[in-house]
């Protein structure tokens, strides 16, 4: 009969610990919103961010902006080519 | 008595089971629904639409990707100085004065006034601190290499709904894959409206759209578009393409079309520059349609390269029509890799005569000619063989000399690609994987479609249109030390139910390095005014993009 009470006793104890931890984090939690909700807008801050310097940097290292710029800057198409054919002696007269 | 307990005991057991089955209908099979709406009650409910998946070249620079860009909208009873506003909006936004004032003139809480504003602008509205004037954001496609590859990406419009949709090319046949799941996003609040905690963000079934990873190879692409652009400017044609394959797979390489438009801006084009000629336009090929006839009578043994043609001393009568070479002139007991050399067109009258129409019906088949490539790209048309009854004696004569026959330049390029690749015929396509909104990539692997000739068929065509390259009618322009393989064309355009002499479409088809083929590309130049031969305007450009080709990957000439 007094284990049955004590393990009862205990049991309840148990509930009403619990119960207290859970307000107990609850309280903590409920302000949380705001804080969170910051970080999410520091990430969408971020992403944004992220997907401008993307753009700039396509845009940037594209060929059409290359080839743009190098004719700008006076650049030609090279059109004569150089080739070696087989194995050429290292110093002819020697 | 006992039946009375019963009827009654039955019937109650069968309202308890109507009640469960009603419980299991609300609780199991619409337990998610009804938990969706019940959130909506307490929290706020947000359509996430996902971003659309990019397309990148092969060395992973995207050739369509996104960006953001932002919805300036208004709200008319909020603003204070109208006049004044208006002005300000207008000027920063370029805008008409009077489409901004009706605007804002409006009895509603919000309209909008400007979309695809740039960051750049939006900041300077909002330092501005306008009242009533606020910014939401959007995503739209964003193309760094402006113009490039415009036909094969194809553009991204509107549905009726209103959203999102590709058309054309890679934009309307990958549509789908590229446009992802739209989801639902709840965010739960608090009395105050702060988002809690542990009820934020759910959100469901909001997938990304899978990015493209083409064959394409960016730096190709570009040098092809110049070439083209330059050649058709040069040559004085309406228009032109290119399309360069890679023999062993069916890769495409590089597709360009020339005019082309501006995908950003594709409403202000017309209708018809959307299109992909490449492949859905229909053109009797000519006299790059001759290895595809002179292999097949090859393959069956009908012809060998020393057969002497014995009706090429003259114009040839069939069916009534006088059938004449391009050029007036005649060799008589030509070979036929004389034949080929000098486009004779009363020679291939001659091999079309001996393969005869079940035998060129069966290898064009082969070929691939009169059906789908099933290229990955939308708009590919095909205009299918008529069946072997309706063929007449001058339909296989002109057939043989490409003529009276419509193709798709990507047939042609694709039946050429079985000639290099030792006469194995490969499916064309243009994405090499797909990448899903995980990362993970999933490879396309390459299909083999047929196989049209042997491969001592092949190799034997190949050295025929080597010598042709060397001496036929454009050794001018071919590189020297290289063994390159191809054939000149010049087709008569149909107009008005006869060929005009003075308009024509002039075009070369080869593959390089002969013995090793690193790629196969078709060159067509759609009505040149300075010449109206391929030899004299398409084959330059061929010959120029591959001089860059075989530069680009490290081949050297022999030297020979």
């Amino acid at each position: 009969m007094k284990k049955q009470v004590l393990l009862i006793g205990i049991l309840v104890l148990i509930v009403f610990g619990l119960s207290l931890v859970r307000i107990y984090i609850s309280n903590q939690v409920a302000t949380s919103g705001v804080m969170l909700s910051q970080i999410q807008q520091q990430v969408d801050a971020y992403k944004m961010q992220n997907m401008l310097l993307a753009e700039n940097l396509y845009t940037k290292s594209s060929l059409t902006n290359i080839a743009q710029e190098a004719s700008n800057e006076g650049y030609v198409e090279q059109k004569t080519d150089f080739v070696l054919n087989g194995q050429a002696p290292v110093a002819y007269k020697q | 008595m006992t039946w009375r307990y019963r009827f009654v005991f039955l019937g109650l057991v069968g309202l308890f089971l109507l009640v469960v089955l009603r419980l299991f209908y609300w609780q199991v099979v619409k337990a998610s629904e009804l938990s969706l709406l019940g959130q909506q009650q307490y929290g706020t409910t947000q359509t996430i639409v996902p971003q659309r998946g990019e397309i990148e070249t092969s060395d992973g620079f995207p050739l369509a990707a996104n960006k953001i860009s932002y919805l300036v909208f208004a709200n008319p009873k909020e603003i204070v100085n109208k006049d004044a506003e208006t002005t300000v909006l207008a000027s920063t936004l370029q805008l008409d004065i009077a489409s901004v004032s009706a605007s804002l003139s409006l009895d509603r809480f919000w309209v909008p006034i400007a979309s695809g504003i740039d960051s750049g602008t939006k900041q300077k509205l909002e330092q501005m601190n306008l009242p009533g004037v606020g910014f939401s954001n959007q995503y739209q496609r964003f193309y760094p290499e402006a113009s490039m590859a415009a036909q094969l990406l194809g553009f991204v419009g509107k549905d009726s709904a209103g959203n999102d949709k590709g058309y054309s090319g890679l934009e309307g046949f990958y549509d789908r894959l590229l446009s992802g799941k739209e989801g639902l996003a709840v965010e739960v609040n608090d009395a105050f409206g702060k988002p809690i905690l542990a009820e934020m963000n759910q959100s469901s079934g909001e997938t990304d759209g899978a990015n493209l990873i083409l064959s394409v190879d960016r730096s190709i692409q570009f040098l092809v578009e110049q070439k083209l652009k330059d050649g058709v400017e040069q040559y004085g044609a309406t228009s032109g393409m290119v399309g360069i394959m890679d023999p062993k797979t069916g890769a495409i390489l590089a597709m360009a079309a020339y005019p082309n438009f501006d995908p950003r801006d594709y409403q202000d084009y017309s209708d018809s520059l959307y299109r992909n000629p490449f492949i859905s336009d229909l053109y009797e090929p000519g006299s790059t349609f001759k290895p595809l006839v002179m292999s097949a009578a090859m393959d069956a043994k009908l012809v060998t390269p020393d057969t002497k043609c014995d009706n090429c001393a003259g114009s040839v009568s069939v069916g009534g029509y006088s059938l004449e070479t391009w050029d007036n002139k005649y060799f008589p007991n030509t070979n036929m890799v004389e034949v080929i050399q000098h486009s004779d067109n009363t020679g291939m009258i001659f091999v079309a005569q001996k393969l005869k129409v079940d035998g060129m019906i069966n290898y064009l088949g082969k070929f691939g000619i009169g059906d789908y490539t099933g290229i990955d790209l939308q708009g590919e048309v095909s205009s299918p063989l008529k069946p072997e009854n309706q063929w007449y004696a001058v339909d296989l004569a002109t057939t043989g000399f490409g003529q009276g026959i419509s193709v798709t330049p990507i047939e042609l390029l694709d039946a050429t690609a079985a000639i290099a690749n030792g006469g194995v015929r490969m499916e064309p396509h243009v994405v090499a994987a797909v990448q899903d909104a995980s990362g993970n990539t999933t490879q396309i692997q390459p299909k083999v479609l047929d196989t049209p000739v042997s491969a001592g068929t092949a190799k034997v065509m190949t050295e025929i249109m080597i010598n042709a390259v060397n001496k036929g009618e454009a050794s001018w322009a071919r590189l020297k030390g290289y063994r390159i393989a191809g054939k000149t064309g010049t087709a008569s355009i149909p107009v008005s139910g006869h060929y005009d002499p003075n308009q024509t479409i002039a075009s070369f088809v080869g593959f390089a390095p002969a013995d090793n083929p690193k790629f196969v590309m078709l060159v067509i130049l759609n009505r040149p005014t300075v010449s109206i031969y391929g030899a004299d305007t398409a084959a330059p450009i061929f010959f120029d993009i591959a001089k860059s080709l075989l530069n680009y990957y490290g081949i050297s000439p022999d030297g020979n």
